[in-house]
C-alpha cells in the first residue's frame, strides 16, 4: 500500500513538474510567438491563420509555406499580418519559401532588437519530451507537451513523428526541447495524438541560404525547389530495386522503398462475378502543397488483373475496356495551374516481348512552373483471350526527362508470368 | 371548246381536275354550278367562264369577296384567260388550262428504284429489322457486367427498334400530309438497311481505332463515313417520299445532315466544361484476333510523346 501511495505521489509530482515546465517555457517564449494571418484585401477579413516564431533579433519569422500559400500564389489578393502575444498587429513581408518541406520566412519591422528562438544544433533522442506551441483554431496560444518518436520511415522528405496533438492553426508553430531550442516545426496531423513536424535542419538550411542571398523571385525559387525534388525522387526510385510481384498470371513491378506503399484487393469472394479481378495499388504517401486546390509531387501505380470465368472473349474485352477507359490524375489542379491533358495511344510491345499492350500516355503542363508536367499512363494487355492486365501510373510535377525515364522503366517492367 | 379547270390548294397542290366540253362554265357554292366550291367565302353564283367564239373570258358575278387573278387586287370582268391562269375566289383557288398547255418532261425511273424494290421486299424488311434488333440486344448483353436473361435483353432491344422505326414512320406521315405516296414499307426497308450499315460502320471504326496509333493522319476519315451514310439515307427518304427537283432534294438532305451532326456537335460544345482535369483518350480494346498491325517499341512510343510535351508547353505559355 505504501508503495502504491508513494508511486501516486511520484506520478502527480511528475505531472505537476511537467505543467510547471510548460508554463515556464511558455512565459519565456511568448513574446517571440505570433499568429500569422492572411487578410483578404477585398473583404478585409482574415481568410486563413497559422502560427509563426521569430528566429532573428531583426524580425525574421519562420512559419509553414501552406499558411501563407495564398499570398505566395496571389500576392495581389491578400496581405499578411502578425498578431503578437500582447495583441499588436503589423504587416509582414514574404522573404523566402521552401515548398517541398513546407517552410516560409516572413519579416516584420522592428524598432529595437527583439528576443527570438534559438534553433537546436542537435537532433532529439527517441522518447525525449518536446513542447509544441501554436494557436489552434484561433483559440489563443497554447503549449502541447509530447514525445519525439524519430523520423517517419514512410516519408521521402523527412518528417518527425511527434506524439502529441497538433491541431489546425498550430501549423508553423515551433516545437522546442526543454532547453527551449527549436527542434521542429508543426506541419500536419494524422488524427489522435499523431503529429508531424518538419525537422529543424530544413529550417537551418533555408535560413542559411537566405543569409547568403535572398531569393529574387518566389516563383522562380519554388520552381527550382520542385525541379530539384522531383529529380531527387525519380532518380532515387529509378536507382532502387524494382521487385516483380505476381498478380494473377502477371508480373507487376513494385519499388522497394519504404515511402511507396502498396495495398491490394480482389473480388475472389464474389462467386457470381463474371470476371475475377485483383487490384494492387502503390502510392507515394506524401504530396507537395502548392495551394489549396493545387498539389504536386504525387506518384501512384495501379495494376488490375482480370480473368474471365465463363464468358465469351468479346464480352470479356467489352467489360475490361471500361476499366481502361476511366483513368484520372491523382493530384488536384485547376485551370489556373495546369493545361488540359493531351494524350496519345498506340499498341506497344516491350523489348522482352512478354506482353503486348494498348498503351495511352497523357501529359499536362504547369502554367506557372515552366518545364514541369503531370503525366498519366494507362495500358491494357491485348494478347490473351480470357485474361488481361491493366497497368497504370500517374506522376505529378516532373520534368520531361524524368517522366520519360520513368515511363520507359515502367513499360519495360510489366509482363506476363 | 375544251377547257380544263383544276381546283388547287393555297400551296398549289391539285385537289380536283375537271374537263368541260361546253362554252360556258359556272363556278360557285350553289349546287346549280358546274364546279361546286364548298368555301364559305365563296358566293352561291361566283364566277362565269365563257367562250366568246375567239377566246375564253372570266367574269365575277358581283360577289361579296370578289374574284382576282392570283394575287392582284383587280376585280375580274370580261378578263381574257391565258392558259395557266390562277384565279382566287374567296379563300380558294382554281387554275384554268387549255388542252394545248405544255406539260413537264416525263421523269425517268430513278436508277435506285431497283434497290428500293429489294429493300421494300417484306423478306428483306423482316431480315434487316431482325438483324438490327439482334445487334442491339447483343450490345446490351456485351455491356452488362452481370448474367442476363433473354427477356432482359428482349425488352430494351425491342424498345430501341421501335424508337428507330419512328424515323421512317415519320417521313411516311409527312409524305401523306403533303399529298405524296406514303410508301411506308419502302421507307422502313431503306432506313433499316442504313441503320444496319451504321452498326457495321461502328465495328469498322472500332477496328481502326484499335489498330492504329493516335498519330495516324487519316483519323478524320472515320468521322466522314457516318455523315456520308446519313446523307445517303436522307436522300433515299426523299426519293421515296417526295417528288422534287434534284437541287431541292440535295438541299433538303444537306439540311437534315447538318441538323443532325451540327446539332449534336453543338450540344457537345455547349456541355463541354471550361476546363477538365481528366484526360480524354481513346482506349478502344478488341480481342487479340482483331489486332492486325505491327506493334511499336517502347522507345518509339516515348519518342512520339515528345510532341505532346511540346504541345502542352506551348499551350501553357499561351495562357
Amino acid at each position: 500500500m505504501k508503495g502504491i501511495i508513494a508511486l501516486l505521489i511520484l506520478a502527480t509530482s511528475i505531472v505537476a513538474q511537467a505543467t510547471e515546465q510548460a508554463e515556464e517555457i511558455f512565459k519565456q517564449l511568448a513574446p517571440s510567438l505570433y499568429q500569422i494571418r492572411l487578410i483578404d484585401k477585398t473583404s478585409g477579413e482574415k481568410s486563413s491563420i497559422g502560427s509563426g516564431f521569430q528566429i532573428t533579433s531583426d524580425g525574421l519569422i519562420a512559419t509553414n509555406y501552406h499558411v501563407i500559400s495564398g499570398y505566395a500564389r496571389h500576392p495581389s489578393k491578400y496581405r499578411m499580418e502578425y498578431l503578437d502575444n500582447r495583441g499588436n498587429k503589423g504587416q509582414l513581408e514574404l522573404e523566402s519559401v521552401e515548398v517541398v518541406n513546407d517552410l516560409a520566412l516572413v519579416k516584420r519591422e522592428t524598432a529595437q532588437p527583439m528576443p527570438f528562438f534559438a534553433i537546436s544544433e542537435s537532433v532529439p533522442i527517441k522518447g525525449e519530451e518536446l513542447f509544441s506551441l501554436g494557436n489552434p483554431h484561433d483559440l489563443g496560444m497554447i503549449v502541447v507537451p509530447g514525445t519525439y518518436n524519430g523520423l517517419k520511415k514512410e516519408s521521402f522528405n523527412d518528417r518527425i513523428h511527434f506524439t502529441g496533438s497538433v491541431n489546425s492553426g498550430m501549423s508553423g508553430g515551433p516545437v522546442v526541447n526543454k532547453k527551449t531550442e527549436v527542434v521542429g516545426i508543426n506541419v500536419a496531423t494524422s488524427g489522435n495524438q499523431i503529429g508531424f513536424l518538419v525537422p529543424h535542419d530544413k529550417l537551418v538550411a533555408l535560413f542559411n541560404a537566405y543569409k547568403v542571398k535572398p531569393p529574387e523571385s518566389i516563383e522562380q525559387q519554388m520552381l527550382e525547389q520542385l525541379v530539384d525534388n522531383q529529380e531527387k525522387l525519380i532518380s532515387t526510385i529509378l536507382n532502387s530495386e524494382w521487385q516483380l510481384k505476381q498478380l494473377g498470371q502477371a508480373l507487376i513491378p513494385t519499388v522497394a522503398v519504404p515511402y511507396i506503399r502498396c495495398w491490394g484487393d480482389s473480388n475472389a469472394d464474389k462467386e457470381d462475378a463474371l470476371i475475377l479481378a485483383a487490384v494492387a495499388n502503390c502510392t507515394l504517401e506524401e504530396d507537395t502543397f502548392l495551394s489549396s486546390n493545387f498539389f504536386t509531387g504525387v506518384l501512384e501505380m495501379e495494376y488490375r488483373y482480370m480473368q474471365g470465368k465463363d464468358l465469351s472473349d468479346t464480352r470479356f474485352y467489352t467489360l475490361y475496356e471500361k476499366h481502361v477507359k476511366r483513368a484520372g490524375p491523382a493530384n488536384k489542379a485547376t485551370k489556373d495551374d495546369v493545361t488540359e491533358f493531351q494524350c496519345q495511344h498506340d499498341i506497344v510491345m516491350p523489348s522482352h516481348q512478354g506482353i503486348k499492350n494498348k498503351a495511352v500516355f497523357c501529359t499536362r503542363a504547369y502554367k506557372d512552373f515552366s518545364g514541369l508536367f503531370d503525366v498519366l499512363y494507362i495500358a491494357g494487355s491485348i494478347d490473351k483471350n480470357d485474361r488481361a492486365l491493366m497497368s497504370h501510373f500517374t506522376i505529378a510535377g516532373v520534368t520531361q526527362e524524368s517522366a520519360t525515364a520513368f515511363t520507359k522503366k515502367f513499360m519495360e517492367s510489366v509482363t506476363w508470368k | 371548246m375544251e377547257i380544263i379547270i383544276e381546283e388547287i390548294s393555297r400551296g398549289h397542290k391539285l385537289i380536283g381536275r375537271h374537263k368541260f366540253l361546253k362554252e360556258s362554265v359556272a363556278v360557285g357554292r350553289g349546287y346549280q354550278n358546274d364546279i361546286i366550291v364548298s368555301d364559305p367565302h365563296v358566293c352561291s353564283d361566283h364566277l362565269n367562264i365563257e367562250f366568246n367564239g375567239e377566246y375564253w373570258t372570266v367574269s365575277d358575278a358581283d360577289t361579296i369577296n370578289g374574284s382576282f387573278i392570283e394575287d392582284s387586287k383587280e376585280l375580274l370582268n370580261e378578263h381574257r384567260i391565258q392558259s395557266g391562269d390562277i384565279i382566287t375566289l374567296g379563300k380558294s383557288q382554281i387554275r384554268i388550262v387549255f388542252p394545248n398547255h405544255p406539260v413537264e418532261d416525263s421523269v425517268t425511273f430513278s436508277p435506285f428504284e431497283n434497290l428500293i424494290d429489294i429493300a421494300r421486299n417484306p423478306f428483306t424488311i423482316i431480315c434487316s429489322i431482325l438483324l438490327f434488333s439482334i445487334a442491339t440486344g447483343y450490345l446490351f448483353y456485351l455491356n452488362n457486367p452481370k448474367d442476363v436473361t433473354f427477356t432482359q435483353l428482349f425488352v430494351p432491344s425491342m424498345r430501341m427498334t421501335l424508337i428507330f422505326a419512328l424515323w421512317p414512320a415519320g417521313i411516311a406521315l409527312v409524305s401523306l400530309l403533303t399529298k405524296h405516296d406514303t410508301r411506308i414499307l419502302s421507307q422502313l426497308g431503306i432506313c433499316f438497311v442504313f441503320f444496319n450499315l451504321m452498326w457495321l460502320n461502328d465495328i469498322l471504326e472500332r477496328f481502326v481505332q484499335f489498330n492504329v496509333s493516335s498519330h495516324w493522319p487519316f483519323m478524320w476519315l472515320l468521322a466522314v463515313i457516318p455523315i456520308a451514310l446519313s446523307f445517303c439515307m436522307f436522300w433515299f427518304n426523299c426519293i421515296i417520299g417526295f417528288h422534287t427537283t434534284k437541287q431541292r432534294r440535295i438541299a433538303i438532305c444537306i439540311g437534315l445532315t447538318v441538323l443532325l451532326f451540327g446539332g449534336s456537335a453543338l450540344i457537345k460544345v455547349s456541355k463541354k466544361p471550361d476546363f477538365t482535369p481528366f484526360p480524354r483518350y481513346n482506349a478502344t480494346l478488341m480481342t487479340p484476333d482483331f489486332h492486325v498491325t505491327s506493334s511499336s517499341s517502347v522507345d518509339e512510343f516515348i519518342e512520339d510523346s515528345a510532341k505532346l510535351f511540346e504541345k502542352v508547353s506551348k499551350k501553357a505559355k499561351e495562357d
